[in-house]
């Protein structure tokens, strides 16, 4: 036990001097984690505290402790379930189209011999917009009348949907805007996931005269597999929690059909006012992201980051 | 011979469908700043026009008429502020984590999962904490009410701690140990070896993380939505104020959305090498 903490450790920088290492670092780490824990975890508290009380804001605030009736509720609620679907239908779309198209365009570019900078600086712009502004402008793009997509789709004569009005397409487009904005960094990543690939088993497979689809299916893809693990958490996490693209596309419509569960949060929240109902509906939001995050976003971090300090 | 062409044909067909894929992404925004340009007449058309007379007058009328340079003044306000104290307690942050392996990543991982909260679940809480802080005279002082840029300042800077920790933590790690051993070696204090040695060699990784933060505050709609009505609106809550009960001035909008925009595509050109790995957390490196 003495032996060993007197070898001085790898990651300390062993000087003596008055003040421990280790108490120097906790001096460093205090200001941000004040910040984290104040800010992070009192809204927390708050929330949980008004899940469990009566809270109509129109009818005078914070009521008394009702239990769980506020949990029952919400999974009784018909438009809760619905919502859910419409994050889930939402999330399952853009997912999957980003990670395909985006896996694809990286193939694509990864193959090119010229020009790599500027396909590259062209790819970035969507993810320099903001949602809230860029997603506003869509509106116009999807426009009946003046829009510019129906106005192609007429030269190819093709049929002209009303985007965002008609209750089967109004999802779809709100998934093809997401699609714009995050394929080029679905594409990003996986680009420089074979950037970042060994030369040699591709040499040898190819020396072996292995077929293309060989080589992708035994080498290619389970060498990327890490890297395409960890974009399609990040992109599923952040799909769940979508919000501005409905805000300023639909707000919610039309009728319910593009209402996602962040929206339908919003409304009962700040629109109607029940504070409690949206309170424990964030409290379920907040468990279901914590659970995503530990067990599929925590082992993949992980595994970059001691890859990352070993290399 | 029939080798070449075979591969002359592939190389065609690769670049056809490249220069596809970046019509649809760069149409829009080329579309949205075409718009901006044109003359009001020219705006609500159909088909739509696509050569016209350029003019200002979009420009004219987002920044005179609607005062748009009001919402830009606000959003580099709150922006650049919470941006300094995100980098400025990130950096020491992310150095003790890299360095001194503090909490052996739980702590790490703690401060990332508050970055997976959704928005909306933690925007009643402080709508209504921020409702109250408003009314006390502390609050008032510090402008933490609703509509005042506190409150935006301190939302902004709670929700890019974690990714800038996390980054800057990547960043860390890339710097040698042993410039610091033997700076330390040479007798000058841990603050002094953080001043002189470590912040100095990291500059470019605290640049990069303060330039993304500034891009997540610049662009950040929930918040900025909720919290104000007016007083301290940003940018992206500023463009709805081009809905009118005639409708939606849509060259006007284009112009503000444009003026908006720019900067941040400026920004993330400088920054391409770093996107990778700014939106992976600093996991993958790029």
């Amino acid at each position: 036990m003495s032996l060993s903490a007197s070898i001085p450790q790898r990651n300390q920088i062993a000087v003596p001097s008055g003040m421990s290492d280790r108490w120097f670092a906790i001096l460093l780490i205090v200001p941000a984690m004040a910040v984290i824990l104040v800010f992070a975890l009192a809204p927390l508290i708050y929330a949980l505290d008004v899940s469990f009380r009566y809270a109509d804001l129109t009818l005078g605030g914070m009521g008394e402790y009702v239990g769980l009736d506020n949990y029952r509720s919400v999974l009784a609620d018909a438009a809760f379930w619905a919502s859910a679907w419409v994050t889930v239908k939402f999330t399952l779309g853009a997912v999957i189209l980003e990670m395909v198209l985006g896996i694809a365009i990286a193939f694509l570019i990864h193959g090119a011999t010229k020009g790599k900078g500027i396909i590259r600086s062209l790819m970035v712009l969507p993810l320099a917009t903001s949602a809230a502004v860029t997603g506003l402008f869509w509106r116009y793009l999807y426009d009946t009348q003046f829009g510019l997509i129906n106005y192609f789709l007429g030269l190819l004569h093709l049929p002209e949907p009303n985007w965002l009005g008609d209750y089967t397409i109004a999802l779809w487009s709100v998934v093809i805007f997401d699609v714009w904005q995050w394929t080029p960094f679905v594409a990003l990543i996986a680009l420089a996931g074979l950037q970042a690939l060994p030369r040699e088993p591709f040499e040898a497979a190819e020396l072996d005269g292995a077929s293309t689809f060989r080589v992708l299916r035994t080498l290619t893809f389970p060498m990327l597999a890490p890297v395409l693990f960890l974009v399609l958490v990040l992109r599923t996490i952040d799909c769940v929690r979508l919000y501005d693209a409905v805000a300023v596309l639909t707000r919610g419509g039309p009728g319910t059909v593009t209402e996602s569960m962040t929206f339908y949060l919003y409304r009962t929240g700040l629109k109607l006012f029940r504070m409690d109902y949206a309170s424990t509906m964030a409290i379920f939001f907040l468990y279901a992201m914590l659970v995503a995050s530990l067990f599929a976003l925590r082992p993949l971090l992980t595994q970059f980051s001691t890859r990352a300090s070993e290399g | 011979m029939l080798q070449r062409e075979s591969t002359f044909a592939k190389e065609a067909l690769r670049y056809g469908l490249i220069v596809i894929v970046l019509g649809f992404i760069v149409f829009p925004i080329l579309w949205m700043i075409l718009t901006s340009f044109k003359p009001p007449q020219d705006v609500m058309v159909s088909p739509p026009r696509f050569l016209f007379t350029p003019t200002l007058d979009n420009y004219y009328h987002a920044i005179v008429d609607k005062n748009f340079l009001f919402y830009i003044k606000n959003t580099l306000f709150i922006s650049v502020t919470s941006t300094v104290i995100v980098v400025v307690a990130g950096a020491l942050a992310a150095y003790a984590f890299a360095r001194y392996n503090i909490g052996d990543g739980h702590i790490l991982f703690f401060i990332l999962s508050t970055k997976m909260f959704p928005a909306i679940a933690v925007i009643l809480p402080y709508f209504l904490i921020f409702r109250d802080l408003g009314k006390t005279s502390v609050g008032r002082f510090l402008g933490l009410g609703l509509d005042q840029p506190g409150a935006l300042i301190v939302s902004y800077t709670m929700f890019n701690l974690p990714f800038a920790i996390w980054l800057l933590v990547s960043f860390f790690q890339d710097i040698p140990r042993e410039l610091e051993h033997s700076a330390r070696l040479d007798g000058l204090s841990r603050m002094k070896v953080l001043r002189k040695v470590v912040f100095p060699l990291a500059a470019p990784g605290i640049a990069v993380t303060g330039v993304f933060t500034l891009i997540f505050c610049w662009n950040e709609f929930l918040f900025a939505y909720i919290l104000t009505r007016k007083a301290a609106s940003t940018v992206t809550v500023g463009v709805e104020s081009f809905f009118t009960l005639q409708g939606i001035l849509w060259g006007p909008v284009a112009a503000a959305a444009t003026i908006s925009v720019l900067p941040m595509m400026v920004f993330v050109l400088a920054m391409q090498r770093y996107m990778v790995r700014g939106l992976t957390f600093g996991a993958v490196r790029g």
